[in-house]
């Protein structure tokens, strides 16, 4: 029976399509290529997003997954080393994922119509084969069955980043800013590269699941870790001679490497806001669905591994709480638009880190879905405003746009009561679960009671910063003359926007924990969809594992005194920012706050210091490295040729080129050579 | 009456030294020629005197073979002195020093 799985592949391999299509087409026949690549690509979106969908129903149907190698691409030696390969895995999380990232870059193609075709933008096609070959590379990476195969996927997704982010590449903000997040995440990726290959060397296998009898290496390093280890694993920690926890443990903290990197947690979140000086859909992407959220992606991926190690779990939440507190604290003085939904990008980021460090899978995958639509809500939003703005991103320079673009202001407006956390918007919900599975798990934990109490007041920043953009765009009066007649955007600003906007205010209906506590209905649907899945991978062998193999306890506690508090808490901060900008001409408070300001305005010289790193320490460091290789290896290796030339030129003058010359040092030499033997054989 | 072994021998090596005092101290390319036909003629009495005392037919087949080896050397030997001479003007073997590094 032909079913969804057959046609897995194409969900990635249509965005690719759209890629080589915009490509060629753009390159040998541009005139031929209908709106310089958008139709291709929303075509082959769209095809990808009702794969997806096909394929969430098939794996939700039939309790049915998928996990097979497709591609071979090197054989090891048999029964001595492993095969490298390309494989799918469909499970709850991998076909949960396709559909969000699917739906996000099917809008953000549409949303493109109108902010590059609209706008006569040229180098369309490069613009289009750059999505397609982001979308392509996000979906492939979410199908990937092995981390090898995670890995070259989360590399072309910089690589993408890099193409898209540089896209106006003949100013000078944004080549410059594509090299720092292609340079950044990169620095991370160089962790997570060593962690692949300490995986293999360890495991023998980069499987994430179990696939048939051949264990993924989650499964065996439960079974290391619970005295029963493989052989090949056993070798190996003897080889090396470390304990078990302490080696999976140093494996753990490469891979985050890499995921600190893309989803841009402290201390390797400066590209991120750097990266607004690409298109705005393209940030849209970036932050949303692709790119950043491929970062925490691979730790809910490989959760089995993560959940059987309390210090790198602890060590997930402490970041993930400290960097939505510091992103937050930044985004409230920002003047533009796109820097402030950056941060705030930053900041939602680091809850989901910090649900997953503290236990909480389920709260950080939905997090991450309500976050992929508010966020990309805002971006889109943010985009029409600067479409209208006439590519002003000021926010300062608005003021009054409520009344003159009301789609993009209720659905603007929808996202932000989500990003705020207010009831009962998508993000209460799922940022509720984060900072309750962190509280429960907190109380019996210091350090993670710690990062709780850093995302609690995160809340109130939250709530702050986002009023404040939206009351300084939409709301009081026209400050500028653009901001009084704004232009004007067509449908396929608007479609995006609503689809979007709608989704922002109702999405959470799929996991209301709360109401469920409160009234007994089964509706928490999210954890019932994770709770299914291939075997040890779903959510009840996590919980099995944190609490046997990482101590993890949650405490009792209903939900509704920490969901009334940080709403009480999100409302604080949006109504501080209501009181302080409302009225037709607010003033710069933050101002007010002098030197902190200049503070937070500068990020906390975070890239001033990473400059310094580079040119205070490394650059010496590499100096003197350079004057080793130069001065001592190269100088053995020079000295030793040098003094084969010097004295090839003082003994080459024996040979004087006149032959009687020769013919007496002929003689002589027979001479000397019967003296010597004659001498030997003692004739005298 | 049969000549001794010895005076063949000293007669080889008269006539070597002769030879190699020739090609130490001349000039001439064609003296030169000569000298080095000397040494070898030197060589090819030692080779004939020692077969006739062996009673051994070898050294004296050696000593044809060397004959049609010298005439060959000759052949080329004469062959350089032409070219020496075509692009010289003379025959003097010092003359021409830049076949070196």
């Amino acid at each position: 029976m032909v079913g969804a799985f057959d046609f897995a592949a194409a969900i990635p391999m249509l965005p690719f399509a759209s890629f080589v299509v915009a490509i060629l087409a753009g390159y040998f026949t541009p005139r031929l290529l209908p709106k310089g690549g958008a139709v291709p690509g929303i075509i082959a979106t769209g095809g990808s997003l009702l794969l997806s969908g096909w394929l969430m129903v098939t794996v939700s149907g039939t309790e049915h997954y998928y996990n097979q190698e497709i591609y071979t691409w090197t054989t090891g030696l048999a029964g001595e080393t492993f095969d490298l390969s390309f494989g799918l895995l469909l499970d709850p999380l991998s076909s949960y994922m396709l559909v969000i990232v699917a739906l996000i870059s099917f809008l953000v193609h549409v949303f493109s119509l109108g902010y590059m075709n609209d706008e006569g933008e040229t180098g369309l096609p490069r613009y289009y084969a750059g999505l397609g070959l982001f979308s392509f590379s996000m979906l492939a990476f979410v199908m990937a069955s092995n981390i090898l195969m995670a890995f070259m996927f989360f590399e072309l997704v910089g690589l993408c980043s890099w193409l898209l982010i540089g896209f106006w590449f003949r100013e000078p903000g944004p080549p410059s800013a594509a090299k720092k997040a292609f340079l950044v995440t990169r620095f991370g990726d160089y962790f997570f590269l060593i962690g692949v290959v300490a995986i293999f060397a360890t495991f023998g296998t980069g499987l994430f699941a179990p696939r048939g009898d051949e264990l993924g290496f989650p499964q065996l390093t439960a079974e290391a870790l619970s005295g029963e280890m493989a052989p090949v694993v056993a070798d190996f920690l003897g080889t090396i001679g470390l304990e078990p926890q302490t080696w999976f443990a140093l494996i753990g903290l490469l891979v985050l490497g890499g995921v600190i990197g893309k989803s841009a947690q402290f201390p390797l979140h400066t590209w991120l806001p750097d990266a607004m000086e690409g298109p705005t859909p393209v940030s849209a992407l970036i932050h949303a669905a692709t790119m950043v959220a491929a970062g925490v992606y691979l730790v809910m991926r490989m959760y089995g591994f993560y959940a059987q190690l309390p210090r790198i779990l602890a060590l997930i939440a402490l970041v993930g709480g400290f960097t939505a507190l510091m992103a937050a604290t930044m985004a409230m003085v920002k003047r533009e638009i796109k820097q402030v939904l950056a941060y705030s990008t930053i900041s939602q980021y680091g809850y989901m880190m910090l649900a997953l460090g503290a236990g909480g899978y389920v709260a950080a995958t939905f997090h991450l879905m309500t976050h992929a639509i508010f966020k990309a809500l805002l971006f889109l939003g943010a985009g029409a405003v600067i479409i209208a703005m006439h590519h002003n991103e000021n926010m300062w320079d608005m003021g009054g746009l409520k009344d003159k673009m009301p789609v993009t202001y209720w659905t603007f407006l929808s996202g932000s009561l989500a990003l705020a956390g207010i009831f009962p918007f998508a993000g209460f919900w799922s940022k509720d679960e984060v900072l309750y599975e962190a509280l429960i798990h907190g109380l019996n934990d210091p350090i993670l009671l710690l990062a709780y109490a850093m995302g609690l007041i995160a809340v109130v920043f939250t709530g702050f910063y986002t009023f404040r953009m939206v009351i300084l765009t939409f709301h009081g009066e026209a400050r500028t003359e653009t901001a009084e007649d704004p232009g004007s955007v067509r449908w396929n600003v608007k479609f995006p926007l609503v689809v979007l906007g709608t989704l922002a205010a109702t999405v959470g209906v799929v996991n209301m924990a709360p109401v469920k506590e409160l009234t007994g209905w089964d509706i928490t649907y999210l954890h019932h969809w994770f709770e299914s899945g291939i075997q040890t991978v779903t959510l009840g062998e996590y919980h099995h594992l944190l609490e046997s193999a990482a101590g993890y306890h949650a405490a009792d506690l209903a939900p509704f005194l920490p969901a009334a508090l940080s709403l009480g808490l999100a409302l604080t901060g949006a109504g501080l920012a209501w009181i302080l900008y409302r009225g037709p001409d607010p003033t710069a408070h933050t101002d007010k706050l002098g030197s902190i300001k200049t503070l937070l305005y500068n990020n906390y010289y975070q890239d001033e210091y990473q400059v310094w790193l580079a040119e205070g320490v490394t650059m010496p460091l590499a100096q003197v490295a350079d004057k080793f290789d130069q001065g001592i290896i190269d100088g053995v290796v020079n000295t030793i040729s040098s003094l084969a030339l010097f004295s090839g030129s003082r003994i080459r003058r024996l040979q004087t080129g006149r032959v009687t010359n020769y013919a007496a040092m002929l003689t002589l030499g027979l001479v000397v050579i019967v003296l010597v033997v004659a001498l030997i054989g003692g004739w005298f | 009456m049969v000549v001794e072994t010895q005076y063949y021998v000293l007669l080889s090596a008269a006539m070597f030294s002769i030879g190699v005092f020739g090609l130490l101290t001349r000039r001439n390319a064609l003296r030169f020629l000569m000298s080095v036909e000397l040494m070898l003629n030197a060589a090819n009495i030692n080779l004939v005197a020692f077969s006739a005392q062996w009673g051994n037919m070898t050294g004296q087949t050696f000593s044809l073979f060397v004959l049609a080896l010298a005439a060959a050397e000759v052949a080329v030997g004469i062959g350089i002195i032409l070219v020496l001479f075509r692009n010289f003007r003379d025959v003097d073997v010092t003359e021409p020093a830049t076949m070196r590094w």
